[in-house]
């Protein structure tokens, strides 16, 4: 068995370097005028491009008080623009003013305590004029669009430190993609507005209230991070959805989603030398604007005694545990990527076998080595499902024993050789293709210095040491560095 | 096609072009586009000594080689008292060591390779896949065939599996949706095997027998197709596996046939102290690729697919009702699938909900679909056709499913000819003949005390108790 498996070593050393050299030299990339940075990768194999648009855009950027506006603005980016949307933009213009007019009304009757009858005839008034621009516009008019020429995966996604807006479309609506995201980067319309506050609303209550897992989270980051933005919900809490007006969250979007601050991929059926044209006549159009604000975002300070909070919840108990930890491109975050794969990754890692096969002891282990975000100084996090009768202590116990062998023994070289071949595998899965590619490199090339990171990666976690893990497993697998979240069942057990 | 967006036009054309974009910027809703072939992909068939059924496609681009061979092995074929039997066996088939390896060798090696070897089951079938880099293939597909034919199913595995399992069932009442689905294709599929729910009991008395019973009965070379892709040469793959399979021998596997389900009509309420409630609706309909289904599948994409559906736009759109609602015709392959919708919505709205869905599926049936909803649809699946050719792996298994499903090999063309031929006529048509929303299943999981009314306002009610 032994002699087999370094046979296998062996053989994994000599691994081609080919396909990422042939994908790295397909790769091209433009810089327009505005700022904007274009990535394509032609693939032939079907007809069809996926795109996505990245903005260093996120959670951590927003004020406090408006929790969650990064996440509305992307709900608002699908509702259109003057010419995609509108039956009537100069009528629906207007009609979209009287709403806001009606809104600020109505608000200002709630500050100064007004009668329930004024409060009453401002809301109907308000309701009335959101009835009357809504007749001025179609729906969802860019959903519309896509749908009707064979989108897949038409979405968007908001991070604590980015969003992506992400879609594939046969490859001969190049321009109509084009033509539809330069539009809305410099006409958005907020249309519909509150009908969509409503729908965060109900969006909070079905990820964060009523998803125990949800329900944790919250409480474990608000304890983890009682300065630094990770701590809040990126959904927002309930008050300040409720509390989302149009001029807000347009001067939010107005500050940060400009060309300058965004990535734009495109993989599949490409042509770069002749496609860029078209990039040019369409993203070009967009103006250049700020450069991301110096937002003082406060950095969180030392964590100096041990955070529990407990959630009780109508649900079966669970467990979570973070460590604070520096971030990329710090070299002890890559150590921590290989500490996260001995620890949790596949049936023979550390924790698997320990908790779910040895002792029975949970359902489920799980790690995250950057978590929630990775621009700022994050959390090494840990989860599990304790197997009744067993509970979260022990859990809690039997994790703690694993992470002090981490401290206190070298891992084994077979350890490190799986977690190297892994990193390989999965690397070259990645070069596949398809939106996972095209999300990558746009990650890559807006917060890493450039997407040809991807290519160095492999190096750094082929020289981390057995002596490293130790060294860093030391430095903050620590008493003091940890923040523990249990939930426990309403009425019942741990 | 050209109706809507002629319409359109005409609407916007006065205005178009001028409101903050270049003046000889098109409008996005007049660019026309052809309509692309996809480039398809025609996997080579080979039929090995022992009969089984090869599908391989050749793709040198990345170092990898995949597959997935197909069994007709699924939760359907239970005995009664052991519902969960075929997920327990694939759990333990993968990790509970095989040929001359225990538990612990397969999953050592398998990881250090970085390759691997799953197996998952549904109602239908159990699949054996593998992803091995291709330098590694020889090893990885020596220990696939031993997953695949020399499953030792180890006690002490059996055990594991059986005690996650359980616990799996201890924490299923924890998400509102989560209990919501399992009620709904527990209802909408009563007593058909597919509606069947497992039980800690049933799960409990799944013994290794019982898994050794089940390889028995359905692993048959002759009654299973196996998809493989990757970087390979064809030939020399063919004589691999011929190699690896040779101790597999063909047999005769009786497969049971059922009557379809026979739901009972009524609202199905569990009580569940939550701010929202999670409600389904609907009823059996065609199995896929029958009569009717084309025009259902068009009629569901109107009701529910996406944000230009009736549901997305009236309860989520205009109202702000929920985040996520929709719905579908299914796909039934042995048994008919099901027209649905569902909605996660406000606690205190849910009876408005309710009423306000059975409106959407009850107007699909009284008027004709708007020409410019069917051609939005229609458009969306022509063009989408490219995309199904994206993934070699994909199309080989799509293929293969296809043979096991006994379809024939042309359906998906007559599926688009039915598609392209469909008028708002008979999407009426098939909505008055297979949709009735009188004798709907409802299942709602939400707090009785915070709804805006009683939901024996609606109809008959029947109270689901949680375990």
């Amino acid at each position: 068995m032994r002699h087999k498996l370094w046979l296998v070593m062996m053989l994994l050393l000599f691994l081609p370097a080919a396909p990422a050299q042939q994908l790295r030299e397909q790769i091209r990339k433009y810089t327009l005028d505005n700022g904007l940075r274009v990535l394509m990768v032609p693939d032939k194999t079907a007809p069809v491009i996926h795109f996505n648009l990245m903005f260093d855009v996120g959670g951590v950027d927003e004020a406090p008080g408006l929790g969650g506006i990064a996440h509305m603005v992307e709900h608002m980016a699908f509702k259109g623009t003057p010419s995609i949307g509108s039956l009537d933009w100069p009528r629906e213009k207007a009609a979209l003013e009287a709403v806001d007019r009606a809104r600020a009304e109505l608000d200002q009757a709630i500050a100064r305590g007004a009668s329930q009858e004024e409060i009453q005839r401002l809301t109907a008034a308000f309701n009335q004029a959101r009835e009357e621009a809504k007749k001025l516009a179609l729906p969802n008019p860019i959903d519309q669009l896509f749908t009707n020429n064979g989108e897949q995966g038409l979405n968007a996604s908001t991070g604590y430190d980015r969003t992506d807006y992400r879609v594939s479309v046969p490859s001969n609506r190049l321009e109509l993609y084009l033509r539809v995201y330069a539009d809305v980067m410099m006409n958005a319309v907020f249309r519909s507005f509150y009908e969509e506050v409503d729908v965060v609303l109900e969006e909070r209550r079905q990820r964060n209230e009523n998803d125990p897992n949800g329900a944790l989270s919250e409480v474990f980051l608000r304890a983890a991070f009682q300065v630094h933005p990770y701590g809040r919900p990126l959904i927002g809490s309930r008050e300040e959805i409720q509390g989302y007006r149009v001029d807000k969250a347009l001067a939010f979007w107005r500050t940060h989603y400009h060309p300058n601050r965004a990535v734009l991929v495109l993989v599949g059926d490409v042509e770069p030398e002749r496609d860029i044209q078209l990039v040019r006549r369409y993203m070009g159009a967009v103006p250049r604007g700020p450069e991301r604000p110096s937002l003082n975002i406060p950095s969180e300070p030392p964590q100096t005694a041990e955070r529990r909070v407990t959630l009780e919840y109508n649900a079966q108990p669970s467990l979570r545990i973070g460590f604070h930890k520096p971030t990329y491109p710090s070299r002890e975050a890559y150590v921590m990527d290989v500490i996260d794969a001995i620890l949790t990754e596949g049936r023979t890692s550390r924790l698997f076998r320990r908790l779910v096969i040895q002792e029975q002891a949970a359902l489920n282990v799980s790690s995250s080595s950057a978590s929630p975000g990775f621009r700022y100084p994050n959390l090494f996090v840990i989860s599990a499902q304790p197997r009744a009768p067993r509970t979260t202590q022990d859990l809690e116990r039997l994790i703690y024993e694993e992470l002090e062998r981490l401290k206190n023994e070298p891992v084994t070289p077979q350890e490190l050789t799986r977690v190297r071949n892994q990193t390989r595998a999965a690397y070259l899965r990645v070069l596949q293709g398809g939106p996972g590619l095209a999300q990558t490199l746009a990650f890559y090339e807006l917060f890493f210095g450039g997407y040809q990171r991807i290519f160095e990666e492999e190096a750094i976690y082929n020289t981390i040491t057995a002596e490293e893990i130790q060294q860093v497993a030391r430095k903050y697998f620590t008493e003091q560095n940890r923040t523990v979240a249990t939930l426990v069942t309403k009425g019942g057990s741990r | 096609m050209k109706a809507i967006w002629s319409l359109l036009g005409a609407a916007l054309l006065p205005l178009a072009l001028a409101q903050g974009v270049p003046s000889d910027w098109p409008d996005p809703f007049k660019m026309q586009f052809p309509r692309l072939q996809p480039a398809v992909i025609q996997p080579t068939r080979v039929q090995l000594s022992n009969g089984l059924t090869v599908l391989l496609v050749e793709d040198r681009s990345l170092p990898f080689v995949s597959g997935r061979i197909y069994l007709q092995a699924g939760s359907i074929y239970e005995p009664d008292d052991k519902v969960g039997l075929s997920g327990l066996f694939a759990s333990v088939m993968r990790t509970g060591g095989a040929g001359e390896r225990d538990p612990g060798a397969v999953d050592e090696i398998l990881e250090t390779l970085a390759a691997s070897v799953s197996v998952s089951s549904d109602t239908l079938f159990t699949s054996v896949a593998f992803n091995t880099l291709s330098e590694n293939l020889d090893q990885v597909l020596e220990i696939w065939a031993d997953v695949l034919i020399r499953p030792r199913f180890a006690q002490e595995r059996l055990e594991l599996e059986k005690g996650r399992a359980l616990e799996a069932i201890r924490r299923r009442n924890d998400q509102p949706t989560q209990i919501a689905v399992r009620e709904f294709l527990r209802r909408i599929q009563e007593g058909h095997p597919a509606g069947r729910v497992s039980s800690a009991a049933s799960v409990g008395s799944i013994t290794r027998e019982d898994l050794l019973a089940f390889h028995q009965r359905f692993f048959k070379p002759n009654r299973a197709v196996l998809a493989i892709s990757g970087d390979f040469n064809t030939q020399e793959m063919v004589a691999r596996l011929e190699r690896v399979l040779r101790d597999w021998r063909p047999g005769e596997v009786s497969l049971p046939s059922f009557a379809p389900p026979s739901p009972k009509p009524a609202i199905y309420f569990v009580q569940k102290e939550t701010n929202q409630s999670v409600i389904y609706m609907g009823n059996p309909t065609v199995t896929a690729f029958a009569p009717g289904y084309s025009e259902l599948d068009l009629a569901s994409r109107v009701l529910g697919d996406g944000f230009n559906s009736r549901l997305f736009l009236e309860v989520r759109t205009k109202r702000g009702l929920a985040y996520a609602t929709g719905g579908a015709q299914t796909q039934g392959f042995g048994w008919p699938g099901f027209f649905y919708g569902a909605s996660i919505s406000r606690v205190d709205k849910t009876v408005e909900v309710i009423e306000l869905m059975l409106g959407q599926f009850r107007d699909l049936r009284e008027r004709p679909v708007s020409p410019e909803e069917l051609e939005l649809f229609r458009n969306n699946i022509l063009n989408a056709e490219v995309f199904r050719f994206t993934s070699k792996q994909a199309v080989a298994e799509r293929i293969a499913r296809t043979q096991m499903l006994g379809l024939p090999a042309d359906y998906y063309e007559r599926y688009i000819q039915q598609i392209q031929a469909a008028t708002p006529a008979d999407l009426q048509r098939v909505m008055q003949q297979f949709v009735r929303p009188e004798e709907f299943v409802i299942v709602v999981v939400g707090d009785q005390r915070q709804f805006d009314k009683p939901l024996s306002s609606l109809g008959r009610v029947v109270e689901v108790p949680l375990e």
